[in-house]
């Protein structure tokens, strides 16, 4: 196939492929102009990070203020690290990731394909737009709605629990039953979008693939195997690469919101972000949030790099670049 | 045959060729009911909860069987008045026309990227994934945003800063990658198609599916913005809806802490409000709109789903 | 790709630079231009002749300036017939148009740090001691025009009227060490500024379970033991007698104060006072309060009602005890609870309510730094009109036609005025509701009905010049040296502070864990700071 491609390209003349690639550049333009403007040029900020921000009295605006600021070196950086605990938020923040990443995949592929077997359409229609519920609910209702649930002097598990003769759990005093919750609840939360994204590209397959694999006698798991999946890959790598690169990041509102920002479990509901958020408070001290915020992105960029890198070497096809 | 007519053919029929058994189908069923159960119900809480009297609530907390039911929440919401009407005009507004313009510079982004002989390829692809992760922060996109580029109280403040969006541009690359063959656009660029041609009229119609979706994440992203309101937007008829709603929200709930620190008049004010009741009521109309127009865009990413032979 | 990735990044940083350059570069020469003038006189009009610096300063207003002013806690959907009063009435005595920004409890926090962080043109910010723009913070961070700068007194120039007319205590408040040195940097707002914590009874119940108020007011909370029970008892198990808001019941208990500048952190820093003379020196230090006995003493102590059931556990639950404790109050479903106290509450609450509500206060009213700067204005350093800026401060506090007016709106519109001259709220109120206490000087106000006749003169003036200042009122604390601590400590107050103050966790085994991860945040590194600073300040007052 790319033979035949390159034995094409040799007839089309210089002007052409000129075009060609101006016509390209037309289409990327609009783009790219926005994140110029909206993501490259306010990047200049990031310097605050190791600065010690000030207004520039005589004439504040923010880049008179950066520029007039005293740089601190890495001095922003250190209540990360300021504690014992700090490694307690960062194995928080990364494993509930890891644990986040693979189940979601796996979760939200079975879902797509699972969807996709459903014989009568309307019923597919009926799941996949009930699936989508969670993603309207904000954090702060779904925290209240889990109250119900366990709050201890009216959540109904608590009095259920009294009930069939069990000691009723505090919840948000008890470590033990949080990592549970939280994955249940990211699940919960953020699998009617990733079907959504799997449904649409399985739907994008070529339904003669199916026919023919049949035909040849493929069960449906076969099907499922070399036909569906294959097809499937390259959204689940771009996807996967992606969350790595989210890695040291986390949902503010599922780990600060949904435990009620209960103290006596923050040693299992603590991670980066949550740390962050209350050193803001303490502090308002803008740098600090952009030091945390940088650090995060240049743990996710390495990430990304290594991941792309070794799907570069396998299967350049799937790679994010 | 066109597909519809094909549909109707098969449902007379009985099981479409090369369906799941009846068996791992009532699997199928059981799994999905379950979980779209437990999606739907804290929903239905909702709807209850929002239609109970702060009474109850205050007397045994939420709950699927409340003691008496009532509407103050909407009432207090009612008492916008025309704000109210005006702002779900902004937000419908701001949806559409943002979600036809992002998507619109989303596919054309995305499909240059899908393009292998574009020149410029790997730079581009980099040039927004970059994004994703560095930004400046807060405070200096205000400042371009607002200072530089004026966006301020205007229609362009809340459609602009969510205009494009890298995962979307990645996303959309990969559904061009995983649903159009090349030998097309070679195909079509022989024919002497020129590129906006082979795109609008040659690779769109294929790419309905992941159209559709980028297209309703969009529309989900404009629909639930506030926070760009908030930084942007003061003139009270401009604010969208999402906005006005957290915006009382956010008052109930401000003072509802602090009125320690604001003297009697604040305290009074705030304990009069329906603080509970009112958190789902905003809930439920923000959320019944954009329900509405979900099968919208889910005809096209359902439709085409490889149900046995149904694709002929 | 590297190197591509490099030559991006830095092109695109020196364009952003010019072109963000280019585009202050005027501000710039306009603010130079201000700076050269400003010590004279209004800076706009190049062409007056100069005029002699003389010491009453006549205000020049020959050119027409807009102020942009930053309001919190607003309700206001429709403010043009009230500006449109206003600015007929400050075009002709100041030359000056108004433009509010109408900010609310919500947004103020986010929009007004990122209006300053970013520069936005505002000239008068609403400002105070617990709102993210903090008065101290942002003083230091040079957010704020010193008023009493020696070489150009604002205040003295353009703000005498009112700054005369305030009460010692809330100008000394207003002193601190900002980007200029140590001075005013925000007009503070004539309100309730004193601090009563009460014990808020609810004395029809008391009254069944065969109590008086007196018996509250002759013991203590490690007496309480008794009432709780006896309530307990007479209203059943899902009763919880004692309704408190765990940090302030902490503070009630132990005579702790929040030390100035550690606002945001849970307070980890504490200071002591004598409860039944505030103003008494009791050679306090700062100290790490957790550590105490005291502290020990009641941690078991509330344990102990926690284990009772005298105190409803979803109070430990920070998100929803709020929530929760409003929902208690109004329904009377309570014996004992905490309030700081503002004038006025016992009548209302008692109507609220449908019960006989008292307040049993701790202590008497007192004045510290962090309750002066309850509600302030400042002028930013980004306005170009400072001093038109300070005249209409002047004149909003001293004015009551100009007070009333912002505050209430127009008459026969938003209010209307009874026989006795007080203020009868229309349903237009509705759509222009500014916070009262958010502007300034509510002293010159008409009162509301309710509130009497003579409420200023005769009720909020005595009680408040009756508030006694606190022994080291001046000290305020500079955490800038300390805010990486401070940061990690308000993740380890967070944990246990809340849960020990309500008694959901055992003091026993998580105390001793509190204080060891305390001091591994680097708690004795700040109470060392905040002594050092607290010495440096005894010795400069004597």
């Amino acid at each position: 196939m790319s033979g035949v491609s390159v034995a094409k390209k040799a007839h089309t003349t210089v002007s052409a492929r000129r075009k060609k690639t101006f016509m390209l550049l037309t289409m990327v333009a609009p783009g790219a102009i926005w994140l110029i403007l909206l993501r490259y040029l306010p990047m200049f900020g990031i310097v605050m990070a190791f600065q010690d921000y000030k207004i520039y009295t005589k004439a504040p605006s923010l880049v008179n203020n950066i520029l007039n600021s005293k740089f601190v070196g890495f001095k922003n950086f250190k209540f990360l690290f300021a504690t014992k605990d700090s490694w307690i938020m960062i194995r928080n923040t990364l494993a509930y990731n890891a644990v986040f990443i693979v189940l979601g995949l796996l979760i939200s592929v079975t879902f797509a394909i699972l969807l996709n077997e459903v014989t009568k359409k309307f019923v597919a229609k009926t799941y996949q737009t009930l699936m989508f519920f969670p993603y309207f609910l904000s954090w702060v209702v779904a925290s209240y709605f889990l109250q119900a649930f366990l709050d201890p002097t009216s959540g109904l598990l608590v009095h259920a629990m009294a009930d069939w003769g069990m000691k009723p759990i505090d919840f948000y005093n008890t470590t033990g039953p949080w990592p549970y919750i939280l994955t249940i609840a990211y699940i919960w939360k953020n699998t009617g979008y990733s079907v959504v994204l799997y449904l649409a590209a399985i739907t994008g397959i070529d339904a003669t693939q199916y026919e023919a694999a049949s035909i040849d006698g493929a069960s449906k798991l076969q099907q499922v195997f070399y036909v569906t999946l294959p097809h499937l890959k390259t959204m689940i790598i771009i996807l996967f690469i992606l969350a790595v690169g989210k890695i040291f990041n986390a949902d503010f509102g599922l780990f600060y919101q949904v435990p009620m920002s209960s103290g006596p479990i923050m040693s299992v509901t603590q991670v980066i972000d949550t740390y962050v958020y209350r050193a803001m408070i303490a502090t308002q001290n803008y740098s600090m949030t952009t030091a945390a915020g940088l650090l995060q992105n240049v743990v996710g960029f390495v990430c990304i790099m290594i991941a792309n890198g070794i799907v570069n070497k396998f299967d350049k096809d799937s790679s994010l670049f | 045959m066109s597909k519809n007519a094909q549909m109707v053919l098969h449902h007379k029929k009985k099981r479409p060729f090369n369906a799941v058994s009846v068996p791992a189908e009532v699997v199928i069923n059981t799994i999905m009911t379950l979980f779209c159960a437990t999606c739907i119900i804290p929903f239905i809480f909702v709807v209850i909860i929002s239609f109970t009297s702060e009474e109850s609530i205050r007397k045994i907390g939420y709950s699927f069987t409340p003691l008496s039911w009532g509407t103050e929440a909407y009432a207090y919401v009612m008492k916008l008045g025309d704000q109210l009407w005006i702002s779900y005009f902004n937000s419908f507004f701001t949806t559409i026309v943002g979600t036809g313009l992002s998507v619109l510079i989303c596919i054309l982004y995305s499909y240059a990227l899908f393009r292998r002989d574009f020149k410029f390829r790997s730079f581009f692809s980099f040039f927004s994934f970059f994004t994703m992760l560095f930004g400046g922060g807060l405070v200096p996109t205000y400042m371009v945003c607002k200072q530089m580029l004026g966006l301020s109280d205007n229609y362009a403040a809340l459609i602009v800063p969510l205009l494009v969006n890298p995962f979307n541009i990645i996303v959309m690359r990969t559904f061009f990658q995983s649903s159009v063959p090349e030998e097309l656009i070679e195909a079509a660029a022989i024919d002497g198609s020129g590129e906006y041609n082979t795109l609008f009229k040659i690779i769109i119609p294929i790419a309905k599916p992941g159209i559709a979706t980028i297209a309703l994440l969009n529309a989900l992203a404009y629909w639930n913005e506030w926070f760009v309101a908030l930084l942007y937007v003061r003139e009270r008829a401009k604010i969208p809806l999402q906005y006005l709603l957290m915006q009382m929200q956010r008052n109930v709930e401000y003072l509802a802490k602090n009125s320690a620190n604001m003297g009697a008049d604040a305290a009074a004010a705030a304990s009069s409000l329906p603080t509970q009741s009112l958190r789902m009521a905003m809930v439920v109309l923000i959320v019944i709109p954009i329900a509405f127009a979900y099968p919208f865009f889910q005809r096209y990413i359902i439709a085409g789903l490889t149900i046995g032979s149904v694709k002929g | 790709m590297k190197k591509k990735l490099l030559s991006i990044v830095l092109s695109i940083a020196v364009t952003a630079t010019m072109l963000v350059g280019c585009g202050s570069t005027t501000t710039e020469t306009a603010t130079d231009a201000t700076e050269a003038t400003e010590t004279a006189e209004e800076a706009t009009d190049a062409e007056e002749t100069a005029e002699a610096p003389a010491e009453e300063a006549a205000l020049d207003i020959s050119e027409p300036v807009t102020l942009k002013w930053y309001l919190h806690g607003s309700t206001v959907n429709d403010d043009m017939a009230v500006m449109e009063k206003v600015n007929e009435y400050l075009g002709e005595k100041l030359n000056v148009t108004l433009e509010p920004i109408w900010g609310t409890w919500g947004d103020f926090d986010e929009g007004s740090t990122l209006a300053i962080n970013g520069g936005d043109d505002v000239d008068i910010y609403f400002t105070c001691s617990w709102s993210a723009n903090e008065y101290n913070a942002f003083a230091k961070k040079g957010a704020w025009v010193r008023l009493d700068n020696p070489e150009n007194n604002l205040l003295e120039k353009y703000g005498s009227d009112i700054w005369n007319t305030l009460p010692e205590v809330l100008k000394a408040g207003a002193q601190i060490e900002g980007s200029d040195g140590y001075g005013v940097y925000a007009l503070p707002g004539y309100k309730d500024f004193g601090t009563q914590n009460c014990w808020d009874i609810n004395v029809t119940l008391l009254e069944e379970c065969g109590y008086t108020l007196d018996d509250i007011r002759n013991t203590d909370y490690y007496g309480f033991g008794d009432i709780l029970k006896k309530a307990k008892e007479l209203k059943g198990n899902d009763f919880y007698p004692l309704l408190v808001e765990g940090l302030v019941l902490e503070r009630m208990v132990d005579n702790s104060i929040i030390v100035n500048g550690d606002s945001g952190s849970l307070n980890v820093l504490s200071y002591y006072i004598d409860p039944t003379d505030v103003s008494k020196d009791i050679g306090s230090k700062v100290v790490n309060k957790y550590a105490t006995e005291e502290f020990k003493k009641f941690a078991e102590k509330t344990r102990e009602y926690y284990e009772a059931g005298y105190i409803d556990p979803g109070l430990a639950n920070k998100q929803t005890a709020n929530d929760l404790r409003t929902s208690k109050q109004l329904n009377a479903d309570y014996l004992i609870g905490t309030q700081s106290y503002a004038l006025g509450y016992e009548v209302q609450t008692s109507a609220e309510r449908g019960i006989e509500v008292a307040y049993v206060p701790c202590t008497p009213p007192y004045v510290d730094k962090t309750s002066t700067q309850g509600a302030m204005m400042a002028i930013s350093t980004a306005s170009k009109n400072p001093e038109r800026a300070m005249a209409f401060l002047n004149l909003l506090n001293t004015d009551p036609y100009l007070m009333t007016l912002l505050e209430y709106g127009v008459e026969g519109v938003h209010y209307n005025l009874n026989d006795d001259g007080l203020v009868v709220f229309t349903d237009e109120h509705d759509n222009y509701q500014p916070w009262r206490n958010g502007m300034g000087n509510v002293t010159i106000l008409p009162p509301q009905e309710g509130e009497g006749k003579d409420f200023f003169t005769k009720t909020f003036i005595p009680y408040y010049d009756s508030a006694k200042a606190i022994p080291a009122f001046g000290y305020q604390f500079d955490p800038t040296n300390v805010e990486t601590e401070l940061a990690a400590l308000a993740n380890v107050g967070e944990e246990y502070a809340l849960a020990l103050c309500v008694g959901s966790i055992d003091p026993a085994t998580a105390l001793p864990e509190f204080l060891d991860k305390l001091e591994a945040a680097g708690m004795s590194k700040v109470v060392d700071e905040a002594n050092a600073q607290l010495d440096a300040y005894f010795a400069n007052e004597q």
